[in-house]
């Protein structure tokens, strides 16, 4: 597909930053969650987020999609400033919020048109595509029970439904495996696969290694609020791993932990 | 340790954490002291402007009751409401499946633990409370009954949870059995003799053998009934959504979903019109209370409209009880626009079901015309107020500040400053001259701009905060 074509649609052209980010910071009280962060996604990347609990994961993707305002830096998501217009960002890319269960007392069904509604988007266009992601992620005799009586993973396939509703450029999810039976994760992990072939950009927020290794084109690891590493899985050599370099840049303690005692093989 | 302290320990530490968490932090220490201040100046109140000491001890044993149904409420049914605060919450209670003990050993351990919490912490000021009215002795005895009110509350929250694990044949027995006692109580039969209440007025050991009654038979009820491996079945709902849009003016989605949570979660749209009911028996005990013990002759319009605006903050209680901001997080929505969203649904259901209530009122009590109308702007204009002063105040999260001590304190100020002074008008003005019910219309219409103006600077604020947080 063409630039211009990309542009006409809302995505930026391959090459070019989707998101773009310089020494944000962020605390909360005393704690850190931020301490500089810079990163840049071109467009069309799979793009991992890996770290550890609490290293800042969850707040890059507020901070990213205008729900949080960083104490300082700046950020750009798909030529948008989300501190300046948090709205329009919202209204470009998709949002799965990090174990976010849709609202208690709706039917999936109502979700989606209420997320229609709010997106502007025509009542044939979510039903075609809320039939799609119901038959993709197996849930369609659950559309009509209220969310509050849905498992956790059904709960999560509604959300990632609705994260991909109105076909964004950009999606920023955040575990979007947790609570799915492997069966399940397999699906997304294709469907994540074809849509960034399609063009789009995805920006993953993880703490999985495999995950992210088995997924992603390009992985940032974060750790105390800042990018420490960023490694192409499909460009490690034969004997480098993804955890080593996470153990190395995150944690020499954890990397002593699970180093093999002498003579155990590895 | 063995495994029930473990477990009480557990329980009471969750309950204080969840509590300070939801409440203000470490503010939540002083709200003992807080009960025992509002509730001292109420006794102290109520009995200086005529009422009889006992009628106050029984009006207190009444609200502990109401506290202690309201407690086993939350706990043992209400995990979608605490969710909905704190996000995803697994109480020890609910934990029984990752630990090596029965449901029922932890729905006990639960029981005795929010008696022996509640005991301290809300039920011990509100009996220290009562200092000025009562000698030491019968204080301890209050307390007594009081926490054992409290558990006859608790414990009857208990066998309906039980009896409802059995379906519909458990609930058509709660019903029979609630039925039962209240026509018992229409034909005449002594109920209150066998409450904790009774053995406070006659200490005796019969009395304490009476009160004992319903509490033991309730533990006998909830162990029975109880069925550990009952699932409730998956609720479904026809397509609302759509049809709602096209009926509701404006046509927001905001406003739908917000219409739509109200009517779905417990209650439905019912609870808006229960919550009113309960202001319309307060303004009716305090309308009685004022005619026949102090001797006033009371505006029943003045007095019905002021105290029936109060029902703003139960509906708006209603109206963001289900609200979870990570959803709207997701989406390209404005902060404004959700509070205009919650503002027009409370048009719609708050506004009429207070009017309805306040009509109710004017007819049954025979309100004159200029009474009637100065009443009417009265419910109006502090409805308007308390709708700006509680989202001022609260945000989308008006059921969290009632136990933070600083914002609760602030929020009985900020009612009490408009409430007080005309309560006191309508109490003493009869008859009304239409100059005064015009200047009654007037401030209706004062306060309701003022709870404009509270709510207007209210958005931009709590559209700044949420960000930041």
């Amino acid at each position: 597909m063409s630039a211009s074509a990309y542009l006409a649609r809302g995505r930026e052209p391959r090459g070019v930053n989707a998101i773009a980010t310089e020494e944000l910071q962020k605390s909360y009280g005393p704690v850190t969650a931020l301490a500089g962060l810079s990163l840049d996604v071109p467009a069309g990347e799979l793009f991992g987020l890996l770290g550890p609990n609490g290293a800042g994961k969850s707040t890059t993707i507020r901070v990213l999609t205008g729900q949080l305002r960083p104490d300082s830096g700046s950020a750009s998501v798909l030529g948008v400033d989300p501190v300046a217009e948090p709205i329009r960002v919202r209204e470009r890319v998709g949002v799965l919020p990090e174990q976010a269960s849709p609202p208690s007392f709706v039917t999936p069904r109502e979700y989606f048109e209420f997320v229609g509604e709010v997106r502007g988007l025509d009542e044939e266009t979510v039903t075609e595509r809320v039939d799609e992601w119901a038959d993709r992620l197996s849930y369609r005799e659950k559309l009509d029970t209220l969310n509050t009586d849905l498992s956790r993973g059904q709960q999560q396939k509604v959300m990632l439904t609705g994260a991909f509703l109105h076909d964004p450029a950009l999606v920023f999810i955040d575990e979007p495996l947790v609570n799915l039976d492997p069966l399940m994760q397999e699906t997304v992990k294709r469907f994540l696969t074809a849509y960034r072939d399609d063009g789009n950009t995805v920006f993953l927020s993880t703490h999985d290694i495999d995950v992210a290794e088995a997924l992603c084109d390009r992985v940032g690891i974060v750790s105390e609020g800042e990018l420490v590493a960023t490694r192409r899985p499909a460009e490690l050599g034969p004997d480098e791993r993804l955890l080593d370099v996470f153990l190395d840049r995150v944690g020499a303690d954890a990397r002593e932990e699970t180093a093999p005692a002498a003579g155990e093989s590895r | 340790m063995s495994a029930t302290r473990a477990v009480l320990a557990a329980m009471a530490r969750e309950e204080w954490r969840l509590h300070s968490r939801l409440f203000g932090g470490r503010r939540f220490a002083a709200f003992p002291v807080f009960v025992a201040l509002v509730g001292g100046l109420t006794a102290w109140a109520l009995s200086t402007t005529g009422t009889a000491v006992d009628t106050v001890v029984a009006g207190a044993h009444v609200l502990v009751l109401l506290f202690g149904l309201q407690t086993g409420t939350v706990g043992l049914v209400g995990r979608d409401a605490v969710e909905d605060l704190l996000g995803d919450v697994t109480l020890v209670l609910h934990g029984a499946r990752a630990l090596p003990i029965s449901e029922r050993r932890l729905l006990a351990l639960f029981v005795l633990k929010d008696v022996a919490y509640y005991a301290v912490f809300v039920v011990l000021p509100l009996a220290v409370a009562f200092a000025p009215l009562l000698a030491f002795g019968a204080l301890s005895l209050l307390w007594v009954t009081l926490v054992w009110t409290f558990a006859l509350g608790l414990c009857a929250t208990l066998a309906g949870v039980a009896l409802a694990t059995r379906g519909r044949p458990g609930k058509a027995l709660a019903f029979v059995l609630l039925a039962g006692i209240a026509l018992a109580a229409l034909a005449g039969v002594p109920v209150a003799a066998a409450t904790p209440y009774a053995f406070f007025a006659a200490p005796s050991v019969g009395s304490a053998a009476l009160a004992a009654l319903p509490v033991v038979a309730l533990v006998a009820i909830a162990g029975v009934a109880y069925d550990a491996e009952y699932e409730p079945p998956a609720r479904t709902a026809g397509d609302a959504f759509a049809a709602w849009r096209d009926r509701l003016p404006g046509e927001d989605p905001l406003l739908v979903k917000t219409l739509l949570d109200v009517s779905r979660s417990a209650g439905g749209v019912w609870k808006v019109g229960f919550s009113a009911a309960v202001l319309f028996a307060v303004s009716a005990f305090l309308v009685s209370l004022a005619g026949d013990v102090v001797g006033v002759r009371v505006l029943p319009g003045v007095a019905f409209g002021s105290i029936l605006g109060l029902t703003a903050f139960t509906t708006y209680n209603w109206l963001t009880g289900a609200e979870d901001r990570a959803v709207y997080g997701a989406l390209p929505v404005e902060t404004a626009a959700l509070f205009d969203a919650k503002r027009r649904a409370f048009g719609l259901l708050g506004v009429p079901v207070g009017v309805a209530a306040y009509a109710v009122a004017v007819a049954w009590r025979g309100a004159g015309a200029w009474d009637a109308l100065a009443g009417l702007a009265l419910l109006l204009g502090v409805q308007g107020y308390l709708f700006g002063l509680t989202v001022s105040l609260a945000g989308f999260r008006p059921n969290e500040f009632l136990f933070d001590t600083v914002l609760f304190a602030a929020f009985t100020v900020g009612v009490a400053v408009p409430l007080v002074p005309v309560l006191v008008v309508g109490f003493v003005a009869a008859p009304l001259t239409p100059a005064f019910a015009l200047a009654l219309v007037a401030a209706g219409v004062v306060l309701a701009a003022v709870g404009h103006v509270l709510y207007v600077r209210a958005v931009p604020k709590w559209t700044e905060r949420l960000r930041d947080a």
